[in-house]
């Protein structure tokens, strides 16, 4: 990585006019008694790359779910490139363009890097799968995202370096022209190295104009890769700011503002101490 | 790497042809460019060894040799061969079908149970004069009833189908006892033609069954190596949550590999009925857990994911040459079981070690 400074990006979040490609209004949910998600409105732009961030249980992981299709939102709804839409499953937001890499990368070990590549969306020629066809592409792909030096694809994934693995996640998402990209922690498991890389796959994948949310625990990673942040806090959107080269610490505050508010406590009457311990509890 | 000179982007300007050239040409990095040859001579042999059939090729092939010398020739006879090619037949047929099953990630114990029934209810037909092709699509349908009920109970209860399957094989012999009364059906002469292209002889020693298990296991293969719905089954197999989102019909690719097994199972019992003329409740009950050893002797991974029809095929003669060899080297045959189980054994041993020398550990 060669963006040292903590500015790298800093505002450059596409601001336009234009329809966001997802957007949405008012989404909430609730499971049993529990409130999960409460009143998120929130947009994604092509060709940006948002970082989601906030605790254990803030309901990042449940507005991710709806965004893939894989909950339905209680209410509110959600719209894409300006349309209303209703997921009823994980496959219909695929074929909306939206890809969602889970933790666990949704690759199969046990079968090669080309047939992973292609795996639900394999080509055929007459009754057969068209190996050639998507050897050649997948070649292609890993090329352009900078794995070019995986050549033998024939090889199971499970032989693949964790940063590897992600690349061809990230890979397969580019491939499909899919519109949007969510990463579920896509770094938490890699090596700093590694997690250069895939930094480098998820720029690559916003340069080729899709919409890119990470889901991140690490506030020091998120900082080098997105171009926006989003806070959510108990089921609630809290901040949502540009990448202005915020601090960690500054960060963190967001994710704890959501804390305070719960609590009645003013930002004003805040000290290290107070904070320290909101973030232990 | 570009990111210090990041521009502004625009919004919805979806880039589609290739990247380079585009307005934010990213610089290739170090790794995109490093090896010139596609395989070096250690990946070759990596490549050889990673094809798990290799190693029970050898052991089949170490087997024969040392069955012929002790057997002093008796063993690698032609009519040694017949016999073993014909028992394989029969066996091999139902280790397609399971072998096919466990890469998707599934057993069946039931193919035994499978075998004999919907073969008895096709003896009974061709007994009361049905015609021959209809008995034999009763036969095959019965399979495909039994392989779609173990697979709608596993998927739909959500129960392993270890379990379904180990409570329809006993449901299903319960059932042929029932109504055959444990007797044995015989088909008195004239038998109908049909039986004899199931499972008569075709030339000298080889019999027909032995050109059925070969093209079945040859069209699975295909299926398999070749087809979307057998990338399916790998994927489904070896990692289920990964098939699902990548938006693969699991649970109809689960079903279907249900039936196929079935109706394989089934087949191997209708080309039995064949070959010898009568069928009993007893015919099919050791073939669960043969095919299974046959299949995991083979190279097909318990968990599922892994396998081929090439290792099925291996796997069901290397337990037929057991099974002729013993005998022939003057082993007394209550040996086989015991050195089946050893096989299995070291088999698995043989997968996992090669697995983790492939992969570098794990």
């Amino acid at each position: 990585m060669t963006a040292p400074d903590g500015a790298a990006g800093a505002g450059t979040a596409a601001m336009t006019t234009e329809t966001p490609w997802f957007e949405a209004r008012g989404v909430g949910k609730q499971f049993g008694g529990v409130v999960a998600l409460d009143g998120i409105d929130l947009t994604f732009r092509a060709g940006e790359i948002v970082g989601l961030i906030g605790d254990n249980g803030s309901g990042k992981s449940t507005f991710v779910k709806i965004a893939s299709g894989v909950h339905q939102p209680g209410r509110g709804s959600i719209a894409i490139a300006g349309k209303q839409v209703r997921f009823r499953t994980a496959a219909d937001a695929r074929r909306a363009g939206i890809e969602t890499v889970h933790q666990d990368l949704g690759l199969v070990d046990s079968m090669s890097i080309v047939r992973n590549f292609f795996l639900g969306a394999e080509v055929r020629k007459g009754p057969f799968l068209n190996l050639r066809h998507m050897r050649r592409e997948t070649v292609k792909m890993l090329d352009e995202i900078g794995l070019g030096n995986l050549r033998d694809l024939g090889q199971d994934v499970s032989r693949l370096s964790g940063g590897e693995r992600q690349a061809i996640s990230i890979g397969r998402a580019v491939a499909f022209e899919k519109k949007m990209l969510i990463l579920d922690e896509p770094t938490s498991a890699l090596s700093i190295a590694e997690t250069d890389k895939v930094f480098e796959f998820i720029r690559r994948a916003k340069e080729r104009g899709l919409a890119v949310v990470c889901v991140m625990h690490n506030l020091a990673q998120v900082r080098d890769v997105a171009d926006r942040f989003v806070v959510f806090w108990h089921g609630k959107k809290v901040a949502d700011l540009v990448n202005a080269g915020q601090s960690e610490r500054e960060l963190a505050q967001y994710i704890l503002e959501g804390k305070l508010v719960e609590m009645g406590i003013e930002q004003s009457e805040l000290d290290t101490g107070t904070l320290r311990k909101l973030a232990e509890s | 790497m570009t990111a210090d000179r990041r521009e502004p982007v625009k919004a919805a300007a979806i880039a589609t042809g290739s990247t380079p050239g585009g307005p934010a040409a990213p610089v290739p990095s170090g790794h995109g460019t490093a090896p010139t040859s596609r395989l070096g001579g250690g990946q070759l042999i990596f490549r050889l060894i990673r094809q798990r059939e290799a190693g029970i090729v050898g052991v089949g092939a170490l087997l024969f040799i040392i069955f012929s010398v002790l057997s002093h020739g008796d063993f690698d006879s032609l009519e040694n061969w017949g016999g073993i090619s014909s028992g394989a037949a029969e066996l091999g047929l139902v280790t397609v079908g399971v072998s096919l099953l466990m890469i998707c990630g599934e057993f069946d114990l039931s193919v035994g149970a499978n075998f004999s029934f919907a073969a008895l209810v096709m003896a009974t037909m061709i007994q009361d004069h049905y015609p021959a092709l209809e008995a034999l699509l009763v036969d095959l349908a019965i399979g495909a009833g039994i392989g779609l009920l173990n697979g709608l109970v596993t998927v739909f209860l959500n129960i392993p189908s270890f379990i379904t399957t180990l409570g329809t094989f006993f449901l299903w012999t319960g059932v042929t006892l029932i109504v055959t009364g444990g007797e044995t059906v015989t088909i008195l002469p004239p038998a109908p033609l049909m039986l004899s292209v199931l499972g008569g002889t075709l030339t000298g020693q080889i019999r027909t069954e032995v050109l059925w298990w070969l093209g079945i296991a040859a069209v699975a293969g295909l299926v398999l190596h070749r087809t979307v719905t057998g990338n399916w089954f790998y994927a489904v197999g070896g990692k289920r949550s990964a098939a699902v989102e990548a938006g693969v019909p699991v649970t109809r690719t689960r079903i279907l590999a249900f039936m196929i097994c079935g109706v394989l199972a089934a087949f191997a019992g209708a080309v039995q009925l064949g070959h010898l003329g009568s069928m009993s409740a007893s015919f099919g009950t050791t073939y669960q857990l043969e095919a299974i050893a046959a299949a995991v002797v083979g190279g097909t991974a318990l968990m599922g994911g892994r396998g081929s029809m090439l290792g099925a095929v291996v796997g069901t003669v290397i337990l037929e040459m057991l099974d002729s060899g013993l005998i022939l080297s003057g082993v007394s045959p209550y040996w086989y079981e015991s050195v089946v189980g050893v096989i299995v054994i070291l088999a698995v041993a043989m997968y996992t070690g090669l697995g983790r020398l492939t992969r570098g550990g794990e």
